[in-house]
C-alpha cells in the first residue's frame, strides 16, 4: 500500500524553507519585529496568508488588520514565529484534497483553532517559550502527510478499515517502520525548527512517552487539544476524526483542567 | 463514518467529544443507509475513545441505531464504557432506554449470534432483578452458562475467583433485543432459537444468507430450538417447507425440538414431515445420541451427496477472484504477489502439517467459495499489517486471517460490481487444520492456483 521507498521519496520532496521565511524567522529570533515584518511583507504569499489568518473570527479583531508590522506587533515575537511556521506547513498542503474533505480555508481554520487554544493552554500552564508555542504548528502536518500518502489508496484504506480497527498512523508504522509523527520530525529537521518542537510533536502522538516530564505533559495537552479540535463538526465531516488513534487513558489526568481552560460544556 | 464489521457485529468508533454540535456530522445519510443494509446481528457504538459526551451528542447515534433496528431487526446499543459513563447514559435515557448497553465488546459478543464465544461461564450482576433474569435467559439461549449474583456484595465476592469465570458482566443493560433468530453452533450442528408466534416475519428475522453459507461450508444438521414457540401460521409453515426443500440439495436435515401442537394445527406437522423435517421432544434426544447424530449428518461436515460443480460463470470471472486475492496480499505486505501453476481439480494440499486455512462464500448473480491455505508462518507474514507485533497465538493469527479473507471478499465484491455482477459475501470461516477444510471441500472440483509473495507460497482454491 505504502512502501518505504514512497515514504522516503515524499520526505525528500519536502522543499527547504524559502529564504524569505528563514530570514523572517532569524530576525524574529533576534527579537527584531520591525525588520522581520519588512522581510515578511516582501513575500507576497506569506503576507497574504498572515492577513487572512489574523482576520479569522477566532482571533476576534473588530477591525481588519492588514499591515504586517501591525500583525507582528499584535502577535509578539512568539506569536509571529508561530504564524510563520503555520504558513510553512500550509505550503505542504495539496491544492486538491481527496482523502479528507478539506480545502485551504478549512485547513487554515484548523491551524488557527489549534494555535489560539494552544496559547490558552500555555498561559494556563504558565509557559512562556516561543518554541513551545510554535510546536503546535507542526501538528497539522500529520494530516497533510496522511493525505499525500494515502489519497491514491482511498478504496484500499476503506476496505482495510471496514475489516479491522486500524488507524492510518498504525498502517504506516507497520508497513514502513515510520509513523506520521516521525515524518513530522523529519520535516522539522529539514526546516531547522527547534529540537523541542519535534519532541513535543512525538509526545502528542499519545503513544510515545517522553523522558522529559514537561515535554511529556505538553504532549498530552496537545493530544487532547487535537481531538477536541477534530471533534468540531467541520473536521468530523472532513473525515479527520479517526485518522489517528485517540489515546483516552493517556489524557484522563489532565481532562478536567483541559475542560476548564478550553471551556468544554 | 462507517462501521467496522467483525463476527456479525458492526461497530462505530467515534473519538474525542460528542455533543449536540457535532453528533449529526459523524453519520451521513449514506452512512446510515449503508448500516441498515449490513448483514449483522448487532450494531453498536463504542464509547471507548470518547472522552466527553452529552445527551444531544448521543442522540444522533441513537436515532441511527433505532432506524437500523427497525430496518433489519439487529440488536443495537452502546459499548465500551466505564461505570460513570454507564450511569450517565442510564440517566439521560431514564424513560426511553430502548437500546442495549454492553460494558465491553466482548460482553456484547456473548449476546450476539456468532460462531464464536460458545459455552462461556459467565458471572453476571445487575441492580435490576428483571435485567438479571433477562440476561441469564439470553445467555442460556446463546449456549452459555450464566451464574447470577443476586446482590452487589455477592457479585464482588464471587468475582474474586477470577479463574472460575470466563467473563464477568456488570454495567450492562439489555434493551429491546434484536428479533433475529439466535444462532449457535454445537459440534457440526447449528441450532437456531425461535420463540413466541412464528409468522411471515420469520422471513425477515431468519438470516438466510448465514444459513446458506453454513450449507456451503459443510454443515448438514440444523436444529430449531422451539421450546418457547406458542404457535405457527401458514406463512411460517411455507417458510420452513421451502427451507427444507432447499436444504435437500445438500442432504441437510432440519429438526424441530420442543415444538408443541396445542395451538398449531397438527396438520402442519404432517406437512413439515412430508418436507423432510423431523421432530423431537428434547434437545438431548439428538445431541446425546451419537448414532442419531451420525445418521442426521452431524458427525461429519462432509456428508454431501449432491456436489455442486464449478461452472462457466465462475470460471469466466476467475481473473477477478485472483486479482482480488493478489491485490489484497500486495496491499497487506507491500510484496509483489505472483501466480504460479493453475489447474482445475479437487483441492490438492501436499503437506498438511502446520497449515491453516480460511474460506469466504459469495452469493448473488453467481455463487461459490474462495479458500486460502497458508503455512502458519506465512499466514503470520501475510497478516503482519493487521497483527502488528510478533505472535505465536494461533487463535489470533486465525482471527486475523479471517479479516484478511474478509478484505479479499470485499475486493471481489468491488471487482465483480465493476463488471455488473452483484454478489454479497458471507462471514469468513477459518480452519485450524487442513483436515477440517478437506471435510468441506475434499470432493469439490474447483480451480486451484499456487500463489506466492516474496518466496512464500500459499494456495488459492475457488469452488462452489
Amino acid at each position: 500500500m505504502i512502501t518505504t521507498e514512497k515514504l522516503n521519496s515524499y520526505i525528500e520532496k519536502v522543499p527547504p524553507a524559502p529564504q524569505a521565511l528563514r530570514d523572517t524567522l532569524h530576525l524574529l529570533n533576534l527579537g527584531d519585529l520591525t525588520k522581520a515584518a519588512k522581510v515578511a511583507a516582501g513575500d507576497l504569499a506569506l503576507s497574504s496568508y498572515l492577513k487572512t489568518l489574523m482576520n479569522k473570527s477566532i482571533y476576534g479583531f473588530r477591525n481588519e488588520v492588514s499591515d504586517i508590522s501591525q500583525i507582528f506587533g499584535i502577535l509578539g515575537v512568539s506569536g509571529s514565529q508561530q504564524a510563520v511556521y503555520n504558513y510553512m506547513i500550509s505550503l505542504l498542503s495539496p491544492t486538491k484534497w481527496s482523502l479528507f474533505k478539506l480545502n485551504a480555508t478549512a485547513f487554515h481554520n484548523l491551524q488557527a483553532e489549534l494555535s489560539v487554544n494552544w496559547k490558552k493552554i500555555l498561559t494556563h500552564l504558565a509557559i512562556n517559550d516561543k518554541d513551545i508555542e510554535s510546536a503546535v504548528t507542526l501538528l497539522p502536518a500529520s494530516i497533510i502527510i496522511s493525505e499525500a500518502l494515502f489519497s491514491e489508496k482511498i478504496e484500499d484504506v476503506k476496505l482495510l478499515r471496514s475489516a479491522s480497527a486500524i488507524d492510518l498512523n498504525t498502517v504506516l508504522k507497520r508497513l514502513c517502520g515510520m509513523d506520521l509523527f516521525d515524518i513530522c520530525e523529519k520535516i522539522s529537521q529539514k526546516w531547522e525548527m527547534q529540537e523541542s518542537i519535534a519532541k513535543i510533536i512525538q509526545a502528542s502522538s499519545g503513544i510515545k512517552p517522553q523522558e522529559d516530564k514537561q515535554i511529556d505533559t505538553l504532549g498530552k495537552w496537545m493530544h487532547l487539544l487535537l481531538f477536541y479540535t477534530l471533534s468540531q463538526p467541520s473536521f468530523v465531516e472532513a473525515g479527520l476524526n479517526d485518522f489517528i488513534d485517540f489515546q483516552v487513558e493517556n489524557v484522563m489526568d489532565i481532562y478536567d483542567d483541559f475542560s476548564s481552560v478550553i471551556g468544554v460544556s | 463514518m462507517r462501521a467496522m464489521v467483525k463476527d456479525g457485529m458492526g461497530i462505530f468508533s467515534p473519538q474525542g467529544f460528542l455533543d449536540g454540535n457535532n453528533g449529526n456530522f459523524f453519520l451521513s445519510i449514506e452512512d446510515i443507509d449503508a448500516t441498515t443494509k449490513l448483514k449483522v446481528d448487532m450494531v453498536l457504538v463504542s464509547l471507548k475513545k470518547v472522552v466527553f459526551f452529552n445527551r444531544n451528542g448521543l442522540d444522533a447515534f441513537v436515532k441511527m441505531l433505532l432506524k437500523v433496528r427497525a430496518a433489519n431487526h439487529a440488536t443495537v446499543g452502546f459499548c465500551d464504557f466505564d461505570h460513570k459513563k454507564f450511569e450517565a447514559i442510564s440517566k439521560f435515557y431514564t424513560n426511553d432506554l430502548n437500546f442495549s448497553l454492553f460494558k465491553t465488546q466482548e460482553i456484547a459478543s456473548l449476546f450476539a449470534a456468532s460462531f464464536k464465544n460458545q459455552n462461556k461461564n459467565v458471572l453476571l450482576y445487575s441492580e435490576d432483578k428483571s435485567q438479571r433474569a433477562a440476561m441469564a435467559i439470553e445467555l442460556h439461549d446463546n449456549g452459555h452458562n450464566p451464574i447470577v449474583a443476586q446482590s452487589e456484595a455477592e457479585y464482588l465476592e464471587k468475582s474474586k475467583a477470577t479463574s472460575a469465570y470466563d467473563i464477568m458482566i456488570d454495567n450492562t443493560y439489555l434493551g429491546m433485543m434484536g428479533q433475529k433468530v439466535a444462532t449457535r453452533v454445537t459440534g457440526n450442528a447449528i441450532i437456531y432459537t425461535v420463540s413466541s408466534f412464528l409468522d411471515a416475519e420469520i422471513g425477515n428475522t431468519f438470516n438466510i444468507s448465514y444459513h446458506n453459507n453454513s450449507l456451503n461450508v459443510g454443515f448438514r444438521l440444523f436444529i430449531f430450538d422451539a421450546y418457547k414457540v406458542v404457535s405457527m401460521n401458514v406463512h411460517a409453515l411455507n417458510f420452513f417447507s421451502k427451507l427444507a426443500s432447499s436444504g435437500a440439495e445438500y442432504n441437510a436435515t432440519i429438526c424441530f425440538v420442543g415444538l408443541t401442537f396445542e395451538k398449531t394445527p397438527i396438520a402442519f406437522k404432517e406437512t413439515l414431515e412430508d418436507a423432510g423435517i423431523m421432530f423431537f421432544d428434547h434437545m438431548d434426544d439428538i445431541l446425546k445420541n451419537k448414532e442419531l447424530l451420525e445418521e442426521l449428518g452431524a458427525s461429519s461436515a462432509a456428508a454431501v451427496k449432491n456436489k455442486r460443480a464449478i461452472n462457466k460463470a465462475i470460471v469466466t470471472e476467475l481473473p477477478n477472484f485472483i486479482d482480488a486475492t493478489v491485490a489484497t496480499i500486495e496491499m497487506m505486505t507491500n510484496a509483489t504477489a505472483n501466480k504460479e501453476t493453475a489447474k482445475v481439480s479437487t483441492i490438492e494440499i501436499v503437506e498438511k502439517e502446520d497449515k491453516i486455512a480460511s474460506s469466504i462464500g459469495f452469493y448473488g448473480d453467481i455463487d461459490g467459495m474462495v479458500v486460502l491455505v497458508f503455512p502458519l508462518a506465512i499466514a503470520k507474514k501475510a497478516c503482519a499489517l493487521l497483527i502488528g507485533e510478533e505472535t505465536d497465538d494461533k487463535e489470533l493469527v486465525l482471527d486475523t486471517l479471517a479479516e484478511l479473507v474478509n478484505i479479499v471478499g470485499g475486493k471481489i465484491k468491488t471487482l465483480l460490481a465493476d463488471v455488473k455482477i452483484s454478489v454479497n459475501i458471507t462471514l469468513p470461516r477459518t480452519y485450524t487444520e487442513v483436515d477440517a477444510l478437506l471435510e468441506v471441500v475434499n470432493d469439490k472440483k474447483g480451480v486451484q492456483l499456487d500463489l506466492k509473495f516474496d518466496d512464500d507460497k500459499f494456495l488459492f482454491f475457488l469452488t462452489r
